[in-house]
């Protein structure tokens, strides 16, 4: 099945001539490589970083400024991963010595920063040449998101299953016990930051080559952090497929809040991010999985709860 | 079936594995640990006894590296290790469990002993073999049935097991076990006396921190009896709880 839907977005642009459709291909791909970067960190090992979005700002600046100097992009794309992947050195060396609300309120901060920085020094949009107008097309933009998201997606999945990916699951869990059993908590965060940020810059950089016109500051925007988490949340935080299916959920949602409901659907999406917290910690994909299982999960843990109760009263003296 | 199934040559000289010297721990002003020094001898049991409050667990801790030490030294095999952080501890061959049992409530109990395989003494890349390892340890702590249970769904007995598989899966040389025996009944305490004598055959000293006197009489080589972080008596077992400082310090209040 996941062939046969692998094929499908592949042919995609031979069958449709239609623009529309390809776009909505691109934002979906696009959406769901940038909450996988941030599923990397966030929910792989457990580090919130609400800083996000300075890393797909980095990635888009970079490359669309190689880019309309003349670089190819393929060459253009990898420098603005570059650039942000250096970022995320910089700012997690010292950054991932806080912990839990204290890291994720300090990316924030220099997220906030970086953005307002960017805007002054570059206050001016950033538009196409008319050149570059004539020569747009979309497919190619579809297929550079195609590749972006099927890399994260793949590398969240190698992770999962890799001794790398224990590690930062165990660091999720409990950091204390993870390091009690041998792993280096710092120097995986580190790791999983750099590698977070390096795709976050690169959609980034697919973003700054799709988009016609745009300020350089709005890359830099919260809404790509809070977007990337709400998606991932929607999906399931930590596994491999939820970026895929919270990143059509949301995109559906927000075609029809934001349709009918303009001025209400930021808090809508504010209340549907609680809801999903509280509600559905595992998202839809966990939901769907555990289906089954849910109610028989429930009782096992109350009548676990109550045996461990009643036997430590037994037994204290 | 052995402890250790990876393929380190057991250590069988006796000699000073572990030293703790003048070893001082604060908490705002109260001395939880107040000038401690000791030796842990390679192949022993030994165990560490006090009053609630005594100053045991931060010990661990600091043997461990969960906490700094405010002064003093804490070697391993002559080296020094005061300065390194707890997970090169780990590598170096200390492992503890927890008093307060921390399971990774996430993971099945299988995975929480396949991490500590995997990043522990001696720890490698994932193969096969060492889910196998990790499978044949919970075998041995009597959770071979619940190796797809997360942790979070153990019962607290269960959970106790889990430290101890978790904390042999890290091939530790010195094993820290903190209360291992607190709310288990008569059977069960007998059936985890019988693996800690068989941890030790296979070459892992142990220091334990244990309220239950008659266990730790049977188990232990030697004791060292803490009141407020200070070390009040030491020796064989027998000799060291007939010590008056001791019996007051439990009886005297
Ligand atoms: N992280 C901490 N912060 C502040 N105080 C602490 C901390 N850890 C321990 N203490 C205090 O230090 C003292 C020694 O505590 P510790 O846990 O080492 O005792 P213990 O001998 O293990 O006791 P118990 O038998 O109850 O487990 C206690 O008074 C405790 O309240
Ligand atoms: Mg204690």
């Amino acid at each position: 099945m996941a062939l046969a839907g692998a094929a499908a977005l592949v042919a995609m642009p031979a069958f449709t001539a239609a623009s529309g459709v390809l776009n909505w291909g691109f934002l979906i791909l696009l959406y769901t490589a940038l909450a996988q970067s941030w599923n990397l960190l966030g929910g792989f090992g457990g580090q919130v970083n609400l800083g996000h979005a300075a890393f797909f700002g980095i990635g888009a600046l970079a490359t669309r400024i190689l880019w309309l100097h003349g670089m190819a992009v393929f060459a253009a794309l990898p420098a603005g991963t570059a650039a942000a992947a250096a970022a995320g050195l910089v700012i997690g060396a010292p950054g991932l010595r806080l912990r839990g609300p204290y890291f994720a309120v300090g990316t924030l901060a220099v997220a906030e920063i970086l953005r307002i920085t960017v805007g002054n020094i570059l206050p001016e949009v950033s538009s196409l040449p008319a050149a570059r107008l004539a020569a747009y097309a979309i497919a190619p933009r579809y297929y550079l998101a195609l590749g972006l998201a099927a890399c994260v997606t793949i590398t969240a999945r190698m992770l999962a299953h890799s001794r790398f990916g224990y590690g930062l699951a165990a660091m999720r869990e409990d950091e204390e016990v993870a390091e009690a059993i041998g792993v280096s908590t710092f120097r995986y965060k580190l790791l999983a930051f750099i590698i977070s940020s390096g795709f976050a810059g690169a959609a980034g950089g697919v973003f700054g080559y799709y988009h016609l016109s745009f300020y350089p500051q709005f890359a830099f925007n919260p809404v790509w952090t809070f977007d990337a988490l709400l998606i991932t949340f929607l999906g399931g935080v930590g596994t491999v497929w939820g970026p895929l299916a919270g990143a059509v959920v949301f995109l559906l949602l927000r075609e029809v809040l934001a349709l009918r409901l303009v001025e209400l659907h930021l808090l809508i999406f504010g209340v549907l991010f609680i809801l999903i917290v509280v509600a559905l910690p595992g998202g839809f994909v966990e939901a769907w999985r555990s289906l089954p299982v849910m109610r028989r999960e429930l009782v096992r843990e109350a009548s676990n709860s109550v045996a461990d109760s009643v036997r430590r009263r037994r037994r204290s003296p | 079936m052995t402890v250790r199934p990876e393929p380190f040559a057991p250590h069988r000289v006796q000699g000073t594995l572990l030293q703790v010297e003048g070893l001082c721990k604060a908490f705002g002003g109260l001395r939880a640990v107040d000038d401690l020094s000791f030796e842990l001898t390679e192949g022993e049991i030994l165990g560490l006894l006090g009053p609630n409050g005594s100053g045991k667990t931060t010990v661990f801790n600091l043997i461990a590296g969960a906490l700094r030490a405010d002064a003093g030294r804490v070697r391993l095999s002559g080296r020094d290790i005061t300065r390194h952080p707890a997970s090169i501890r780990t590598r170096l061959g200390i492992a503890r469990t927890f008093q307060l049992v921390r399971p990774l409530p996430h993971l099945t109990a299988l995975d929480n002993v396949l991490v500590a395989q995997l990043f522990g003494r001696g720890g490698g890349p994932l193969r096969p073999e060492a889910r196998d390892a990790s499978r044949r340890l919970l075998d041995l702590v009597g959770l071979g049935a619940k190796t797809s249970v997360p942790g979070v769904n153990l019962t607290l007995v269960e959970r106790k097991r889990l430290e101890i598989a978790r904390a042999l899966a890290t091939h530790p040389r010195v094993l820290l076990l903190d209360e291992p025996l607190g709310g288990l009944n008569a059977t069960e305490v007998e059936t985890a006396l019988a693996l800690f004598r068989k941890i030790r055959a296979d070459a892992i000293t142990l220091v334990i921190v244990e309220h239950n006197v008659p266990a730790v009489r049977s188990l232990c080589d030697r004791l060292i009896v803490l009141n407020s972080g200070r070390r009040i008596a030491e020796g064989k077992p027998d000799e060291a709880l007939a010590r008056p400082e001791v019996i007051e310090v439990y009886l005297g209040r």
